[in-house]
């Protein structure tokens, strides 16, 4: 209550000539304002350039025209490039899945001291710029193909780089997921009682891997599912590694194209940016929805 | 709903972690049927006992037997033991009835008997109404209710009760603790039961076994722990005692065994007093000479103590057996 009483013993218009209102009151909404101007700033920053993409995409001359568009059906490289892309995608969340999940839930229940050497070894893929990730990729499958026709690292370069599903990129883009989605899994194994539920479980009759498939995973669909869908945007979104290794996905094809047909290329990247954002905010919201769900 | 009734053997469980032992060498036998509580101050080893029986943990040293069989290296998932834990060990992602189906899904029920068997121990536990609901729009006591429903419908062999009731607020305590015994009085399920909390103890128990740093200090009835305990330790964590020094003896007194009589003369003065009910609990302390600084305890109806208000000077006297008296002279 007191708080709200004006101050008596500063007169509004001691410092300030302003007669009508007190001096504070306009003070604090300048306040209020002030306060949201970076909100505004982000925002701007964010969404003019991509209005203006999408401007320039759809409205070439001033017309609504979906024709940059067209070269989703004509183009076959473009094809190409998205059912490549999809395909490593749907391979590295499936690795990523399958190697971050359970070594996470091992080392909450079975060994806690390992955490953090496990967030140390999930995280440095942060600090090492991807052409440096490249450059040392590179360099070891240029020596895997130098040792000659018929030699088993030469068939293993090969194999790593076959065109239709680059297993190199796999596995560079599970590395690349690791410092994102191991925080994601890791804080919301944090949010469940893992002991408890999984004691709980097993006294009940069931075993490990039942435990972990019947209440573990379900329990933490929200971290998972962000996983997932953090995987799907930096598939589509790699640049560097995939031009280094010179594989044709979706990013590398728009720089390609961006030469010849520009408008398509922006037409392209802000589609692929906005599907990326849609899947953010699904995956936000969700797990959003999985905490309430828990309180 | 029908309960096998197992007997339990503990036959000389140890368990050290690193260098600290935590059991030294405990044997304890529970009959079929037997409701036993183990009571003590927390890192006694209660905790431990229970988890080796459970399988969570393997013992250093001896064997842990149920309905005669050795199931000490046996997983905890094949022992068909029941278990309530501390608190939160309910699956979030799982209705009420699902949560009592677990168990019965993981044996391979078929989907009518499980039905049929959860919502008859639904019934059994009050929550009915609540089978569809989600843990988290359960209260606490509610949500152990599920635990204990969800731990029996198994048909277990033992029933494990980890401090089931210490997360619980006092009324819902003293509620689902009479309602374990109510259940467990009915399915004839041999239990054991851990806590801290020695009122919970000696209210639920057929034996309290008394555990102190790894050791039982008294297996033996609740009222016989009370009246009689076995060892000052025993005296001192079980209910509230005086420590007096009479005929160079220590002795332990309950407080309906002393009475306080106002006295002019008297060494103590009475600090203060607390009303439970049936009894007064009054307090006094050694205000001159050897008594100084000594607690008196004593309880007595309220019209006796209205005659003790704090400050009354008084003396105290012996009405009934002490409780416990050291062998040896005190030092």
């Amino acid at each position: 209550m007191a708080v709200m009483t004006p101050v008596p013993e500063a007169p509004a218009g001691s410092r300030t000539p302003a007669p009508e209102a007190p001096a504070g009151f306009s003070a604090t909404r300048a306040l209020a304002w002030a306060r949201w101007l970076p909100v505004i700033a982000v925002a701007a920053y964010v969404t003019i350039p991509l209005l203006c993409s999408i401007a320039y995409a759809v409205l070439p001359g001033g017309t609504f025209s979906l024709d940059a568009y067209s070269v989703l059906g004509s183009d076959a490289k473009l094809t190409n490039a998205i059912v490549r892309t999809l395909l490593i995608t749907a391979v590295t969340i499936v690795v990523l899945i399958a190697a971050l999940v359970p070594a996470v839930v091992a080392v909450h229940l079975w060994a806690p001291r390992l955490r953090t050497v496990l967030e140390v070894l999930c995280t440095l893929p942060l600090v090492v710029p991807p052409i440096a990730l490249a450059a040392g990729v590179v360099a070891m499958l240029r020596w895997g193909a130098q040792q000659g026709r018929g030699t088993t690292p030469n068939a293993i370069s090969q194999f790593l780089q076959s065109p239709d599903l680059p297993l190199i990129l796999v596995g560079t883009y599970v590395v690349l997921c690791l410092p994102f989605t191991f925080r994601s899994i890791d804080a919301g194994l944090r949010t469940i009682p893992l002991k408890a539920i999984v004691e709980g479980s097993q006294i009940l009759g069931a075993g490990v891997w039942g435990t972990v498939w019947r209440v573990v995973l379900p329990n933490m669909r929200g971290s998972m599912l962000f996983s997932v869908f953090f995987a799907t945007a930096l598939c589509f979104g790699e640049f560097t590694v995939a031009a280094t290794l010179n594989q044709q996905t979706v990013p590398v094809w728009l720089f390609t194209v961006s030469s010849t047909d520009f408008r398509a290329s922006i037409a392209i990247a802000v589609l692929l940016n906005l599907i990326t954002w849609a899947l953010m905010l699904i995956a936000t919201l969700s797990a959003a929805r999985e905490a309430r769900h828990r309180d | 709903m029908t309960a096998k009734s197992n007997s339990v053997v503990y036959d000389g469980v140890s368990k050290a972690f690193g260098t600290h032992t935590v059991l030294d060498n405990l044997s304890l036998e529970l009959a079929p049927g037997e409701l036993i509580t183990v009571l003590g101050p927390s890192g006694c080893g209660k905790t431990t006992a229970l988890r080796i029986l459970a399988g969570f943990e393997r013992p250093t040293a001896g064997r842990v037997l149920i309905a005669g069989r050795d199931v000490t290296n046996l997983a905890p998932n094949k022992r068909g033991i029941g278990m309530v834990f501390q608190a939160y060990s309910l699956f979030p992602n799982l209705t009420v009835i699902d949560n009592v189906e677990y168990g019965l899904r993981i044996r391979r029920l078929t989907r009518t008997e499980r039905r049929r068997r959860a919502g008859e121990l639904l019934e059994m536990c009050g929550l009915a109404a609540f089978a569809d609901r989600f843990p988290h729009q359960l209260s606490g006591g509610q949500q152990q209710r599920v635990a204990l429903a969800r731990a029996l419908a198994v048909e277990p062999s033992v029933l494990l009760l980890d401090e089931p009731l210490s997360a619980l607020d006092a009324t819902v305590r003293t509620q689902i603790r009479d309602e374990i015994q109510r259940l467990q009085q009915e399915l004839g399920i041999t239990t054991m039961f851990v806590t801290h909390d020695q009122a919970e103890a000696l209210a639920i128990a057929d034996r309290v076994a008394v555990l102190n740093t790894g050791v039982i200090e008294q297996l033996d009835a609740p009222e016989v722990v009370y009246q009689r305990p076995a060892s000052e330790f025993v005296a001192r964590f079980v209910g509230s005692v005086t420590e007096l020094t009479i005929d160079g003896k220590r002795t332990f007194i309950r407080p309906e065994d002393l009475t306080l009589e106002p006295d002019e003369a008297g060494e103590y003065t009475v600090t203060g007093q607390s009303y439970t009910g049936e009894r007064t609990i009054i307090r006094a302390t050694g205000t001159s000479g050897a008594a100084d600084g000594t607690e008196l305890i004593s309880s007595a109806f309220l019209s006796q103590a209205q005659a003790l208000p704090p400050g009354t000077r008084v003396s105290w006297q012996l009405t009934g057996t002490p409780a416990f008296v050291t062998e040896t002279a005190a030092a």
